[in-house]
Formats: structure tokens, sequence, C-alpha cells
């Protein structure tokens, strides 16, 4: 027969978090995806999480809900507990396979900051909403596809329309890069953040998809981030 | 100093500011751009701003030239494209612009559903841009002056801005023509009138009289106020003149 630790690596290695905790809610045990939600996510809700979706009785049971923390998103979960001392969770993550290979096309060189200038100006009432801006100026003119970043950063900006502060990062993340058709390049993030709690947007998901952009929306505020091609 | 006239966009207010800047860094840009707002406020002026010698169409004729094939469209680069919201088929008609930078209008009521424009600038109602709305009112009254040698100053005039600068400059000029007139060209003005009247309908003496009595005891009576004083002033009896007021105003 196999021992326990074979089957416990099979939850250690999985790509879904696991989480197991003890009815005063602290943390037992989880597994490497886990660790990486916990940036995300306080184990706290995790819990609050399985608690509400837990069995009526001692038992598992899969609940189809999404979710989405941090980059990750979730389209499914199993909570289980099989006596009065410990609750488990396992998240199933939604993988997109489409995303794993950039090609960019109609690209054009253009300063994006006039770019974000534009789309600031015409998507915000400077009367409602005071606008915080901290650019790193020595990114230089890239190439981008010029309508698609336009539609991108305007589907962004309309999700903080009402909020009385919008706060705009722009800056260029050291050691990171992205390879696209073979060639490495640097990897530029546009940070937004308001002071009004956002509503997912699934237009904006699909026009950074789009645009090759890579959106990131935690609490509130969207990161976006994109290549650099020079 | 550069002398403001109606061949350029005004931008003195801080919104029409901000939308001349976004058309000046949007024009040289590959992408479409849409700019909105009420009757009057300036689109057209503005397209000018983001591209002087581009073709321009009415969205209705050049949506029927297409469809007729009687349009060259391979052959611009761009092109303007006036009133967008009177397209009947829009995604067929975006179809066949897709390779041409499209500058277009619209009224407050368009909704670019298909994210056709990238760009969307909003020209506020000239009620909202207290600073274009008095160097507007101040060119079309130095304009109309010109026009009609008059010496009036926008103080004098009764403007009408609902209909943002087309009804203001109509209300400007008439009000400076109706000003200007002098006593031989008002009864050039009556007797033409009369001799279509007489022409047209059998109309009696007393009927006729109305044009000239109605705003005699109009203006009496605003520079008068009392029925006493209006008696006094115009050498008439004050009875009658009560008679004519109640005929004239009182009854309708």
């Amino acid at each position: 027969m196999y021992n326990d630790d074979f089957y416990k690596s099979f939850i250690t290695e999985s790509i879904n978090p696991f989480i197991l905790f003890n009815n005063d809610s602290k943390l037992i045990d989880f597994n490497y995806e886990a660790e990486i939600l916990f940036n995300y996510v306080k184990p706290s809700v995790l819990f609050d999480l399985a608690m509400s979706n837990s069995p009526h009785n001692f038992g598992f049971e899969r609940k189809y809900i999404n979710l989405q923390y941090g980059k990750s998103k979730f389209y499914a979960i199993v909570v289980g507990y099989v006596d009065d001392e410990y609750i488990g969770i396992e998240l199933y993550k939604q993988v997109n396979i489409e995303k794993e290979v950039a090609k960019i096309h109609d690209i054009e060189l253009v300063n994006i900051f006039s770019l974000i200038e534009i789309s600031k100006s015409t998507n915000f009432d400077l009367s409602i909403t005071k606008i915080e801006e901290i650019y790193d100026t020595s990114i230089p003119e890239i190439k981008v596809n010029i309508n698609d970043f336009l539609l991108t950063l305007n589907e962004c900006f309309l999700l903080f329309k009402e909020s009385e502060l919008f706060k705009i990062k722009v800056n260029l993340k050291v050691g990171k890069y992205e390879i696209i058709d073979g060639k490495k390049h640097n990897i530029i993030a546009i940070e937004c953040s308001g002071n009004i709690k956002l509503d997912l947007s699934t237009k904006l998901e699909k026009q950074a998809l789009k645009s090759h952009i890579n959106i990131f929306e935690l609490d509130n505020h969207i990161k976006m981030e994109f290549p650099m091609i020079l | 100093m550069l002398k403001l006239c109606m061949e350029n966009f005004i931008a003195l207010s801080a919104s029409s500011k901000k939308a001349l800047h976004v058309a000046k860094i949007s024009a040289p840009l590959p992408v479409n751009i849409l700019i909105y707002g009420e009757v009057g406020v300036g689109k057209k002026l503005l397209t000018k701003e983001i591209s002087q010698n581009t073709i321009q169409y009415e969205a209705i004729e050049l949506e029927q030239l297409i469809q007729q094939k009687n349009v060259d469209l391979e052959s611009y680069k761009s092109v303007i494209i006036f009133n967008i919201e009177n397209i009947l088929n829009n995604k067929q008609f975006f179809e066949k612009l897709k390779n041409i930078k499209i500058i277009a209008t619209s009224n407050l009521d368009y909704k670019d559903l298909q994210n056709n424009f990238p760009v969307k600038i909003r020209l506020d109602s000239l009620s909202q841009r207290e600073e274009d709305l008095n160097e507007l009112s101040k060119i079309y009254t130095e304009e109309a002056n010109k026009i009609y040698l008059s010496d009036k100053t926008v103080k004098d005039i009764k403007i009408d801005i609902s209909q943002n600068g087309l009804s203001l400059k109509k209300s400007i000029f008439k009000s400076i023509l109706l000003n200007s007139i002098s006593k031989d060209e008002m009864m050039d003005i009556m007797y033409n009138y009369f001799t279509k009247e007489l022409h047209i309908e059998n109309k009696s003496y007393k009927d006729l009289l109305e044009v000239f009595e109605r705003p005699l005891l109009k203006a009496s009576k605003n520079i008068y106020k009392s029925q006493v004083q209006m008696a006094k002033h115009l050498n008439i009896n004050r009875i009658t003149l009560r008679k004519k007021l109640s005929s004239y105003f009182e009854d309708k």
C-alpha cells in the first residue's frame, strides 16, 4: 500500500490552493498555491468562505462559484469536514491557455503619456474627480496598438468615473520581462486606484485581452502590465 | 494677438480648452475621433482643428453613396462625417470604413456600442461656457454692427442660447437689424406687408391697423407705465385708449 505522504504530495504539488483550518479559524496546513494566494486574500476570508459553503452534514461538497483574488480566478470550491475540529477548502483554478502566446499586430510608435492624457481628459469630470499622477517620464515612446490601447484605458478609467480621487502611476517593472515573437521586452505597469469599491468589468478584461495587456484587479485598484516594445 | 473670428473654434472656457487640447493631441493619431454635444456648440469647427483638408460628408449621404458604390473609399486616408447618429446600418458602415480615420460629430444621444471611437470629445452647451458665450456674443455683435452700420453693444441685446451658437447668432443679428431700421425703411416694410395682405385677402382697415397700433401701445405702456400717462403723452382720449388696450392685450 502507498503511504499517506504519497497522497499528500498530490495536494502539495496541486495547482489548486488547498487550506486546512481548525475550528478557531487557525491555519493548520496549506499547499504552495495557497501560500501564493495569501498574498492577495487573508486566510480569515477563506475560512469564512469555507464555513459559508460547508455541507450541512459531515462530508464534502463542491460548489461552482466564480471567485477572483489578485490575478487568479477560480471557478469552483470543494469544502469538507469529517469532525467538528477541522475544515478544509480547495479552490479550483481557472487557467487561460489562450493568453500564453502573445503576438502583436498593427503597432505604432507613440508616447503613452499622450494616450493617458486623452483618455483621462475624455473620461473624467475634474469637478468630481481629483487626479494624482506619478509618471516615470524616462519611459520612451513605445510601440502599441493605439486603438486598442486607448479603448482599454477608457474601460479602465470608466470604472473610476465616480471616484472623488483617482491615482495613476506609470512605471517600468524592474527585473520583469515578456517574450514576444522570440524577443525579450521590459514591462511597463500602469496602476490605477480610487476611493470607491470597484465593480469588476468583463468589458475591461475582454478589451485588455485583445490589446495584449495583462490586467490585475485588486480591491480598489487595477494594474495593467504590457511589454515595452521599442 | 490672434483676432478670433468664426473660422476658429473659440476655447476660452475650461471645458472647451480641454476639448481643444484633446482634439490637438488626438489629431496625429491613427484613431477615430467622435465630437458630440448639443446643436450649435461648435462640433464642426472643432473637426477643422483636427483636420483642415479632409473630405466632409453628412452621414446619411455617405451611407447612400457607399450603398450605391458611388464613392472611392480607398482613395481616402481620413474622412469627416457629420451627424453619425443618422447611420442606419452601423455595423456595415464602419466595416466599409475600417481602414480610414473617421472624425465624426454626433448629438448627445448617440451610443458608440461597438467601440468605434477610442476618442470621444464632449462639447458642453454654451450655458456652461460663460467665457466662450461672452466672446461669441462680442464677435457676432461686431459682425452685425459692421453689416448694419450700427453701434450696439452686447448689453443692448437680448440673446437666445436655446440652440447655442445658432440661436445666439440669429438673435444678435435680428436684434441689431431691427434696431437699425430707419422710419423710411420701416414704412417700406409695412408697405410691402400691406400690399401682400391686401392682395391675398380682403382685409379691413381695422384688421391691418393692428400692425401699427399693437407695437405702438406696447412700447408706450413700457415707457409710461400708467394709462393716464399714456393717454397724456399720446394725446388720446383715455376711454379710447382703454378700449384699444383691452381689445389688443386683455382679450387675447
